[in-house]
């Protein structure tokens, strides 16, 4: 791909959070949209994510937040032009604790008054959903039949194509290793290749953004958090149809329409491997505490085989909620994090940073969720999370 | 039963004959043996179907690794019959798609049945 030395804006960062802002600025009208990605697309959290989205919030941000995205899923493949894997199996929230429960049962009140159908459930309901399951020792469930599922990859190469037709230029195996900064406003990027001046820059870096942060001089509130997770052989589409989620659990669970099934879990439900949390890798741990919970939760997949499992590095910000929003200290320099859930917002998040950019407002005011709030003492509150 | 009976380098040592049933038809193998090995000296060389395209599937790595060979193994699917020693009586099914998966744990097998 060409160097261009000059761009309208420069989006950092090729995942579902990059590359979806860089598809909406130029679908606005931006002319020169220029994305510079480290490695390649989908190469960070996206492509290792659980592959889900749901409206299942806790807070009202949020559930709208869901609510969009699961609008941009269903008509993602019209938008694109490429099919993406969509499959609406829904998301059976499983509860083990009374603090749990209630959780549910306020977040679907919640989002009932917010026009997301969702409800809680019982155990012959939940049964009923998913076959085979053991939920003997589970207090409640929410459910919501919206909430589902996409191929990661598919979605984030179908945002690329579009963004490419429309012009944006994607420079990837380019690394930004500096900010271009002056009188206060962003000016460009330097990168492993050369530099692009840009009067916007979105960093849209995932774990890593804290490093784009740094360069500016900038306290960007993100620290990658590896978590791992595993996937079978493929079986008949009959052991897990539902999304199977739990927080007290601490694990997800769900079968893609192939068959394989995928499954994962938070860093502290085991043992750790002694290296660095920040390096991605594999641990025995994470193998043996999911096998054990997947024979608990799913009995039925005693016999099936783990062909694979991976790592990736959540983006975790102080109160695990997405920090979006232009910076205070640098007019132009951008920040658009999702708080481990950049496959599931991204094509929603893209579009709102792309509207503030271009017309100064989006259509959902995303204020709450820019990081000034940690300097004011104050945390965003959605207890409806990994 | 169609097997090597001379090699220039290896002997061949086989345990006790043992009976077992691939699709409802009742074969002899030597039991400890890879059930492949005991469904090629039957002359079966097809051992799934596809989920795609049903494509027939026989032996192929050898070694466990390439997926070719999965069958349904007392109600367990995609087992790996070119690594999986026979045992008497087990019921060998040859697999369509992806494998389902039994609703409940197969029984475990009985020592002792199946001896020819």
């Amino acid at each position: 791909m060409e160097w261009q030395k000059t761009a309208d804006a420069v989006v950092i960062g090729g995942g579902m959070m990059g590359t979806c802002t860089a598809y909406h600025l130029a679908k606005l009208g931006m002319k020169n949209v220029v994305l510079v990605e480290k490695k390649t697309v989908a190469s960070g959290a996206t492509g290792r994510c659980g592959a889900a989205f749901r409206a299942q919030w806790g807070s009202r941000l949020n559930i709208e937040m869901g609510k969009r995205c699961i609008d941009k899923f269903e008509h993602m493949q019209e938008e694109t032009g490429m099919d993406i894997g969509l499959y609406q199996n829904g998301y059976l929230m499983i509860g083990y604790t009374e603090k749990e429960v209630e959780i549910f049962r306020e977040s679907v009140a919640l989002q009932n008054s917010m026009g997301v159908p969702s409800r809680m459930i019982d155990h012959d309901e939940a049964r009923a959903i998913c076959p085979g399951i053991n939920v003997d020792d589970a207090l409640g469930f929410s459910y919501y039949e919206r909430d589902g599922q996409a191929d990661p990859f598919l979605c984030n190469i179908a945002h690329q194509e579009a963004a490419k037709r429309l012009g944006v230029k994607f420079q990837k195996f380019t690394e930004v290793t500096g900010l271009k900064v002056a009188g206060g406003r962003i000016k460009g990027v330097v990168t492993s290749r050369g530099e692009i001046d840009a009067p916007v820059v979105v960093s849209a870096a995932g774990a890593w953004n804290r490093h784009i942060g740094d360069m500016a001089g900038i306290d960007f509130p993100v620290v990658g958090e590896r978590h791992e997770a595993l996937i079978t052989e493929a079986v008949d589409f009959d052991v897990c149809p539902t999304m199977l989620m739990s927080f007290v659990g601490d694990y997800y669970i769900q079968q893609r329409p192939n068959g394989t099934i995928i499954a994962g879990c938070g860093p502290n439900a085991y043992t750790k491997a002694d290296h660095d949390p920040e390096v991605m890798g594999n641990s025995w741990g994470f193998l043996e505490r999911t096998a054990q919970v997947l024979l608990k939760v799913l009995p039925r997949t005693r016999n099936i085989g783990i062909t694979h499992q991976w790592s990736g590095m959540y983006d975790l910000t102080p109160d695990l909620q997405p920090c979006i929003g232009e910076t205070d200290e640098i007019k132009g320099l951008w920040l658009n994090v999702s708080g481990c859930r950049g496959f599931m917002f991204g094509a929603v998040a893209g579009e709102l940073v792309a509207q503030m950019i271009i017309r100064g407002s989006s259509d959902l005011d995303i204020s709450d969720f820019h990081w000034r709030r940690y300097a004011q003492g104050k945390k965003f509150k959605d207890l409806m999370v990994v | 039963m169609n097997l090597i009976k001379e090699h220039p380098i290896l002997e061949f040592h086989h345990a006790r004959k043992v009976t077992f049933s691939f699709d409802g038809r009742s074969l002899e193998g030597y039991e400890g043996e890879p059930i492949a090995s005991a469904l090629h000296a039957n002359k079966i060389r097809i051992y799934r179907e596809t989920p795609k395209t049903k494509r027939p599937r026989g032996f192929f790595c050898a070694i466990g690794k390439c997926s070719s060979c999965f069958m349904t193994v007392d109600g367990v699917p995609n087992v790996r019959i070119c690594v999986t020693p026979l045992k008497a009586g087990m019921v060998v099914q040859s697999q369509k798609g992806n494998g389902s998966v039994p609703w409940s744990e197969p029984e475990a097998q009985k020592e002792g049945d199946g001896l020819a």
